[in-house]
């Protein structure tokens, strides 16, 4: 574990110096403050608008976050080949792989935090009370994040950054689609699509944002399940990621 | 053999297909179903039906609901959020995501869909692991 | 050739021969048979690039692997690696196979124009790559690495001010922090001037009297020369010959006399370059001219003699 997480930390502080991940953590914190001063659809209706448009933003900013850390890094490791002297000796491709996937997911922890944060002193500023699930709601969406990072990382070891992130990107939407709407693209082949759909993600269960922002009260347990689904599916990509990565020769 | 593999761990994958979403009819009980549909006549399923104009006490067909004026007005914006369209009181059922979250029978076939979907994930993390580990001894 | 290097082959030899007794798998390493073939093209074409390739590195020797450009050097030694997996035959690093982690731990790797992250310092470099091989090394252990291959004034200066030789003088630092069993240096010197050349010469030499297995893959002839105790020439991904530099550089038949001429007005020796079967009589001659003879040796040839004649298939 030790140098998995020495390799994330440099992942870290190499991140940390890219403009991108700035640029795109200071459009999300606009957003939300940006949010705090459109006055909604009335008083009544200003949390949950804040709220219901405050998650759907820190939501967009995971998966922007995803692609805009992890897109680049492996392609980029390759071309400047500062992956060579990495994996001939001091790595195994699977700690290469989790240095930069743990490194990367600290980035976008941190970002997810100061945007809960930021959502959070929006809603102060405007006078409003701050829901329980406000906070479990943004760690669900960090690791649907996670999961969008491993995602982007099993892209990055077969496709070109260009592809990657269109990819990733019809990915989260098609995700996002119940099992009907998407059997409606294409209604003539039912039986194929209900496959199809069932392979793919089901990135519908972090999608609290409306009970929260309605006030409905979100069992405790469905927070920890949500949170193990997605885990296993982010664990998953990554294996995936990784069996792609060592079935690749370093040329 | 390479084929096999993959319409194995294809198979493998749709087994986790977990059915979290707004398909009420593929995962309600009949019981709850037939109270859904004695009201299909005037509420469809989707939230973008919801250009009707409610009386101040009007029930909703779908929820049972009793909706207020500020639902009226709801409904009449073209310009708001998909799920502002549709508002209950706070703890109210709405539509859309958390439509389980208040049903029992949903809860329970949601709680134990995600726990087995998530072990199916990761024992198939750890084939894939072990199987590319195998692999990359085997080839190098 | 020289003493030392004859002494060590000896050694060598007799370190080989109880090796032969004990475990005739534990070679550094032992490729065999490899090829590697690459596609090009979405797959219509492909390249050859390392062709029914077998060799061995034995313990404690250093081996030159020399090629002219394409000739499959680094793709060979990116299969030792790991980082490439061969298309067929096998490479073995102490009977284990490359990417092992108990075989990475044990070697060393200098890679042709080495490139690191360059936000970072030499030492911080040093202190993480330490911290990912699990080693317990001080931080003035690290200065004195660093110190080893010139970079003492630059320890904590960001790489991305580095030269191209700088970064080289970086990577073998890296390669040392760990007192390799196995050192793999991949054109080593190529961005070196001849000063800092000397000084990569002289670690090499170190590590090599340490006890470190050394396989060097380099365009120098005469620093191959210089240093190497066994050689492998490669030509278009093929071997083309292997041998002991002794007896690669030795020519077949020709012998050179030196003796000094009666009544000449200089004591300055004369050579004579006699072929094997001339040798006897020449002799004889000189003898019975009354020429002194001082010393009867085989005439060897310069390494890039012998390159270039095994590289040309022998037409030169």
């Amino acid at each position: 574990m030790k140098p998995v997480m020495t390799f994330a930390l440099m992942t870290l502080r190499n991140l940390l110096r890219r403009r991108t991940i700035w640029g795109i953590s200071i459009v999300i914190l606009l957003a939300l403050f940006g949010l705090g001063q459109i006055p909604g659809y009335g008083i009544s209706n200003e949390g949950r608008f804040i709220l219901d448009f405050g998650l759907f933003g820190l939501e967009i900013g995971a998966l922007l976050l995803a692609i805009g850390l992890a897109a680049n890094i492996y392609p980029r490791d390759k071309e400047q080949k500062t992956v060579m002297p990495l994996i001939a000796v001091p790595l195994s491709r699977g700690q290469y792989l989790m240095g930069r996937f743990i490194g990367a997911a600290m980035v976008q922890a941190a970002a997810m935090l100061v945007g809960c944060i930021g959502l959070m002193v929006i809603l102060l500023m405007n006078g409003l009370n701050i829901p329980v699930d406000l906070f479990p709601a943004t760690c669900l969406l960090l690791v649907e994040g996670w999961f969008l990072l491993a995602v982007v990382f099993f892209f990055s070891f077969w496709t070109s950054p260009p592809l990657n992130a269109p990819l990733t990107v019809l990915l989260f939407i098609l995700s996002q689609m119940s099992v009907s709407g998407f059997i409606n693209i294409l209604p003539g082949a039912q039986g194929f699509m209900r496959f199809l759909r069932l392979l793919l993600p089901h990135m519908d269960v972090f999608h609290i944002k409306d009970p929260i922002a309605h006030g409905v009260g979100i069992p405790g347990i469905y927070f920890l399940l949500a949170a193990l689904y997605g885990l296993a599916y982010m664990a998953f990509m990554l294996s995936l990621a990784l069996a792609v990565f060592r079935s690749r020769d370093l040329k | 053999m390479k084929y096999l593999k993959l319409v194995i761990l294809l198979i493998l994958i749709s087994l986790t297909g977990c059915r979290i979403d707004y398909d009420i009819e593929e995962v309600a009980t009949p019981e709850y179903l037939g109270e859904i549909h004695e009201h299909d006549n005037v509420h469809a399923e989707t939230e973008d039906n919801h250009e009707h104009v409610t009386d101040e006490t009007e029930v909703c067909p779908v929820c049972g609901d009793i909706h207020d004026q500020e639902h009226v007005n709801e409904h009449d914006s073209t310009t708001i959020s998909a799920s502002s369209r549709h508002v209950h009181d706070a703890g109210e059922r709405n539509h859309g995501t958390e439509w389980f979250f208040n049903q029992p029978w949903a809860a329970k076939f949601i709680w134990g869909k995600m726990i087995r979907d998530s072990i199916i994930l990761i024992i198939l993390a750890v084939a894939i692991l072990l199987a590319s580990r195998f692999r990359l001894r085997k080839k190098r | 050739m020289n003493i030392a290097r004859l002494v060590k082959n000896i050694k060598l030899a007799i370190v080989e021969k109880d090796g032969k007794e004990s475990n005739m798998t534990d070679v550094p390493v032992k490729v065999d048979n490899l090829e590697k073939t690459f596609r090009k093209s979405l797959g219509f074409s492909s390249f050859k690039a390392v062709d029914s390739l077998s060799f061995q590195v034995n313990n404690g020797e250093i081996l030159g692997f020399l090629g002219p450009n394409g000739a499959g050097k680094t793709t060979t030694i990116k299969c030792i690696l790991g980082l490439l997996k061969p298309t067929s035959g096998n490479v073995l690093l102490w009977n284990d196979f490359p990417a092992s982690g108990s075989v990475r731990m044990r070697i060393g790797y200098v890679p042709e124009n080495p490139d690191y992250e360059d936000i970072f310092t030499p030492l911080e470099f040093m202190t993480m790559f330490s911290s990912m091989r699990k080693l317990d090394i001080s931080k003035d252990q690290m200065i004195s690495i660093l110190g080893r291959v010139g970079l003492e004034e630059w320890v904590n200066v960001r790489i991305r001010n580095f030269s191209k030789g700088m970064k080289q003088r970086m990577s073998l630092s890296l390669a040392l922090q760990s007192k390799p069993e196995l050192l793999i240096m991949d054109e080593p010197t190529g961005g070196l001037d001849p000063a800092a050349r000397k000084e990569f010469r002289d670690v090499i030499l170190e590590e090599n009297s340490r006890g470190a297995t050394i396989f060097l893959s380099s365009h120098l002839l005469s620093e191959v020369e210089t240093i190497c105790d066994r050689a492998v020439i490669l030509a278009k991904g093929k071997k083309v010959t292997e041998g002991n530099l002794d007896d690669l550089l030795r020519t077949e038949d020709m012998f050179s006399i030196s003796f000094t001429v009666h009544g000449a007005e200089t004591d300055m020796p004369e050579n004579k370059k006699v072929t094997s079967a001339d040798l006897q009589k020449t002799i004889d001659e000189l003898r019975k001219n009354g020429q002194n003879i001082l010393e009867v040796k085989p005439v060897y040839r310069s390494l890039e003699e012998v390159f270039l004649s095994a590289t040309s298939g022998g037409k030169l």
